[in-house]
């Protein structure tokens, strides 16, 4: 039931949303709306699913499960959601109502994508999540939005209509009594390989373009780049880059004889992603430009932990995915903020701001060294069991990510310099009352995720047994390269 | 099958029945009345009358019941039920978009309602049929109403050129349908479908190349009715030319009842000869056609500066993805078809009836650029016209998408993946296409376009109302319809002794 609610409660908001029409009506409704949902959301965990039929005669069923990878990654989405509603209310002027409809959708939209246990279901929330973020970018971007959202719509239609092509086939061919995971999973190995490599293929485009790897990764930048200047339309898209979810939870479980075939190709590209994001973004001017690299090269290190196809980075790999929600977000609420202050995203024309806003300074130097992956904070964790799950497939795959790692550094503290230090043209306001409210969940996100990695790793790793397990009877012999349990736990 | 008594069985005619009556009792009223709207209500009444009995004999197919007349010439099975009904909704649509705007499109003439009535009689018995003369007859019915409405508008010459090209193809079709009905005849020694199919799959059956000849003419005849490639040269000028309710009606109503006659022989006739010598080649057969006319109309749409058009080479490309569920009838093809049908249907005359609204008073100007700036002159016509775009485009949460879904998994079942993915290919080329209609409403500036200011015409509200919330409902609640279908009793259809 409290998984039927958090999908329901943003999806009502958002129709309440839509008539809207005084400001303050609007920051109420917006503001209660984000808290009731936020807290249902942390009602999740050992909470009990939804079961329904839906479509009868085709094996479709409303099918919804928080226990399991998908329930904490709805819960993470939903604390940076949370801060972002609040924070779009705040910014966005014209046609705020319509705004916040859509970021309300998206949020109802995800959270169905995390929690479904079908997979029609998953495709549906998948594809009508696009929508509201198409809009989004549409109605409130910058002067290129018209191109940017149609090669967005284009390399999003494109992949998803390949997985719908799988999603269609996977069940009749595998003789599965219905789309759920459980059956589908049981069903799948009755499929030769060349099938599983096809289906897998046509999953893997739809994901490849929304995790994204090079070289269909295209889109996001102009996405980024292009978007409202709040910010608050990039962090819901950060939340959107879920490919790496769809590997972890369907791709990669339903069809092992596929993923080994494919895997050391995708493990190469994932690599190569992360290298070239780390690399590309440290040449950076414009402040959301930059951001977006830096999310392309933390999405290669996820696909690396996804294609080593071993225990530890297969759940490195949603750790990172779960942390770089709140630290990658958390980036755009401040380049928002940024944003607020100096009309401009050109990293250059900023500089010494520490000194007139010591405690924005503080923030975006703990939310930044979260997100290039120091030790004790949020993104740490995922990124070292990924790379280690990378070892264990390829040595030359794991030094060639282990580049974004040590460019991550570099762009980091260069970004840092540039906004931060040096002499101040102009002074600006620090932090006011609101932000502070703003940035609190984002500043707990990263430090609950950095010091307490060990419960929700614990639930990626029962997700992720599935999976091993999936490859150890589909690689013949037994192969002792995709890991045990309990050899994470350190 | 047990063959249901009695020679007529009066409930299996009703729908058919009742839809003649009201078209000649609209035809006397129209000599004494000059209100229109009435005429108009009396229409719907008569196909509200018609959806009940079907709806019945829809029911009685759920438990195993259906019907049949005329020594199963006549069916009223899960198929035939459900695509009367479709057939009943799609008239129903093009009624109201055409008491909308008849004023406006100077189509004002009494005759309106009662041809397209008539027309919807033919639908129900094509549908319906049993047999191969039964289906011509329904076939003629069909069309000859068909062919004077295309030239509806008397005083312009592209409606004009719309209703001779459509008459002088379509009876080019009838001809090759009667030669095919020929060839079968004189290879099966029937016309019924039940005889026939015994016959051809009888032990010793040896005329199987007339047999295979009278089955390609009767799909290249079928073939032109729900224009397949290559014979759907006809469509996109009719569809233009013809006044745009006209081609709102063409385009649904004619294509159920024609995809439900060649589903229906597909299901029986072209499956009773696959097991035999040339089994393979009417399948091949109507895998080049599908390939063909995925390719074709989408690329065609790609290519049309205007709208009417884009729509009218989309209709084509659907045919396509149809004809993909005439490939799986031995594997839920018929749901999956009765289910797309039902989809396109509503989204298909919802994007009509928009245009109606946006295209100039003579029926002119279908140019994007009109549609440049809806979104903000226009609001609630420009989400009418995205949400059956996007349910065209099939996008979920609408029904498209879930009819998209049923056809694909068809053709992979029944080892057609190629297929699949060549569809799947020429789904992102429609995306295109329609989104540079999405995106002319929303992204640019109002091109100051006369139609700014006009307000909705009431009964064309009507309708969009029902396409858009039948497209959401059926998006979100598939089951409702698709579970009719999919447990519903059809007759006939040909299973191979193994």
């Amino acid at each position: 039931m409290i998984s039927a609610l958090l999908i329901l409660l943003p999806l009502v908001t958002a129709v309440v949303l839509l008539f809207a029409r005084s400001p303050v009506a609007l920051r109420g409704i917006a503001l209660a709306a984000a808290l009731a949902t936020f807290v249902t959301a942390t009602l999740l965990p050992g909470s009990a699913g939804l079961f329904r039929p839906w479509i009868p005669g085709f094996g479709a069923y409303l099918a919804l499960d928080p226990n399991h990878a998908g329930g904490i990654l709805a819960l993470v989405a939903s604390l940076v959601m949370l801060p972002t509603a609040l924070w779009a209310s705040l910014r966005v002027e014209s046609g705020a109502n319509r705004f916040l409809a859509a970021l309300f959708a998206m949020w109802s939209g995800l959270m169905g994508l995390f929690l479904a246990r079908d997979l029609v279901l998953f495709y549906v929330f998948w594809e009508v999540t696009l929508l509201p973020s198409l809009v989004m970018l549409a109605g409130w971007g910058g002067a290129q939005r018209r191109q940017a959202t149609l090669k967005y719509l284009l390399y999003a239609a494109a992949g998803s209509f390949a997985m719908l092509l799988s999603v269609a086939a996977i069940r009749p061919l595998s003789g599965a009594e219905s789309y759920l995971f459980v059956d589908l999973l049981a069903a799948t190995e009755r499929l030769d390989v060349l099938t599983q490599v096809w289906l897998f293929a046509g999953f893997t485009l739809a994901f490849a373009v929304k995790l994204p790897l090079f070289p269909i990764h295209h889109w996001l930048i102009d996405f980024h780049e292009q978007n409202h200047p709040s910010g608050a339309a990039d962090v819901a898209g950060t939340l959107y880059k879920v490919g790496g979810f769809g590997m972890f939870a369907w791709a990669l479980p339903l069809l092992p004889e596929g993923a080994l075939q494919l895997a050391p190709w995708l493990l190469a590209l994932g690599a190569f992603t992360a290298a070239y994001g780390a690399i590309i973004a440290a040449r950076q001017h414009h402040l959301k430009r930059l951001l977006a690299y830096a999310s392309l090269s933390h999405m290669g290190l996820v696909a690396v932990g996804l294609f080593g196809l071993h225990l530890a980075g297969l759940s490195g790999a949603m750790y990172l995915l779960a942390a770089q929600m709140i630290t990658t977000g958390g980036m755009f609420l401040i380049s928002g903020m940024l944003h607020a202050r100096r009309g401009s995203f050109d990293a250059d024309s900023y500089g010494g701001l520490a000194a007139s806003a010591p405690a924005l300074a503080a923030t975006t130097l703990l939310v930044l060294f979260a997100s290039i992956g120091v030790p004790g904070l949020a993104n740490f964790p995922g990124e070292f069991l990924a790379l280690l799950g990378a070892f264990q497939a390829s040595s030359a795959a794991g030094v060639l990510a282990l580049i974004a790692v040590i460019a991550a550094g570099v762009y980091g503290v260069n970004l840092y310099q540039r906004l931060y230090q040096g002499p101040e043209p102009t002074p600006v306001a620090d932090l006011l009352p609101l932000e502070v409210v703003v940035l609190a969940p984002i500043i707990a996100g990263t430090l609950w995720l950095g010091l307490a990695p060990a419960p929700p790793l614990r639930a990626f790793e029962a997700d992720a047994t599935v999976t091993v397990n999936q490859l150890q009877q589909a690689g013949a012999p037994p192969d002792a390269r995709f890991g045990t349990l309990g050899e994470v736990e350190r | 099958v047990t063959v249901p008594e009695g020679f007529i069985v009066w409930s299996v005619l009703a729908p058919a029945l009742l839809l003649l009556g009201f078209a000649l009792l609209t035809l006397l009223l129209a000599v004494f009345l000059s209100d229109r709207g009435f005429l108009a209500g009396v229409s719907l009444t008569g196909i509200a009358g018609a959806a009940v009995f079907a709806l019945h004999l829809l029911m009685q197919s759920q438990h195993g019941a259906a019907e049949a007349g005329f020594g199963l010439r006549y069916l009223a099975d899960a198929h035939a039920s459900a695509l009367t009904l479709v057939i009943l909704l799609g008239t129903a649509l093009a009624v109201l978009v055409g008491q909308g705007t008849r004023e406006r499109l100077r189509i004002d003439q009494p005759e309106y309602f009662p041809l397209l009535l008539l027309s919807a009689t033919g639908g129900v018995v094509m549908v319906s049929a049993g047999d191969l003369i039964t289906l011509l007859l329904g076939l003629e019915i069909l069309s000859l109403p068909v062919y004077v409405l295309a030239a509806w508008r008397s005083d312009d010459r592209q409606s004009q050129e719309a209703g001779l090209k459509y008459f002088l193809l379509g009876a080019f079709a009838s001809a090759l349908f009667i030669y095919g009905i020929a060839l079968t005849f004189g290879a099966g020694g029937h016309f019924d479908y039940a005889n026939l199919m015994a016959a051809f799959s009888a032990p010793g059956f040896e005329a199987n190349v007339v047999a295979l000849l009278g089955a390609a003419f009767l799909l290249a005849g079928l073939g032109f009715k729900v224009a397949l490639v290559p014979f759907h040269q006809w469509a996109p000028d009719v569809y233009t030319g013809a006044p745009t309710p006209v081609t709102a009606f063409m385009s649904v109503v004619v294509k159920a009842a024609a995809f439900g006659a060649l589903l229906r022989i597909a299901a029986t006739l072209f499956a009773s000869l696959e097991p035999g010598l040339f089994g393979g080649v009417v399948p091949s057969m109507l895998v080049v056609l599908v390939g063909a006319t995925l390719i074709v109309g989408n690329l065609g749409a790609l290519l049309q500066p205007g709208v009417k058009r884009m729509l009218a080479y989309s209709a084509v490309a659907h045919a396509g993805y149809l004809g993909l569920a005439v490939l799986a009838v031995g594997h839920q093809g018929l749901a999956a078809a009765g289910f797309y049908l039902a989809a396109y249907t509503l989204m298909n005359a919802g994007a009509f009836a928009v245009l109606t609204q946006v295209m100039d008073d003579d029926d002119r100007g279908d140019a994007v650029e009109r549609f440049a700036g809806l979104a903000r002159s226009r609001p609630y016509l420009a989400a009418a016209m995205t949400v059956c775009l996007l349910s065209l485009a099939g996008i979920p949460p609408f029904a498209g998408f879930i009819g998209k879904v049923l056809v694909i998994q068809g053709a992979v079942v029944a080892g057609h993946g190629w297929l699949a993915v060549l569809a799947i290919g020429m789904s992102v080329v429609a995306v295109v296409y329609y989104a540079r209609v999405v995106v002319a409403m929303y992204f640019r500036e109002p091109s100051g376009a006369a139609t700014a200011d006009r307000s909705i015409d009431r009964p064309v509200g009507a309708a969009l109302v029902i396409a858009v919330v039948g497209t959401v409902l059926l998006g979100l609640a598939p089951g409702l319809w698709y579970t009719l279908l999919e447990r519903g009793q059809n007759l006939l259809v040909f299973v191979a002794a193994r």
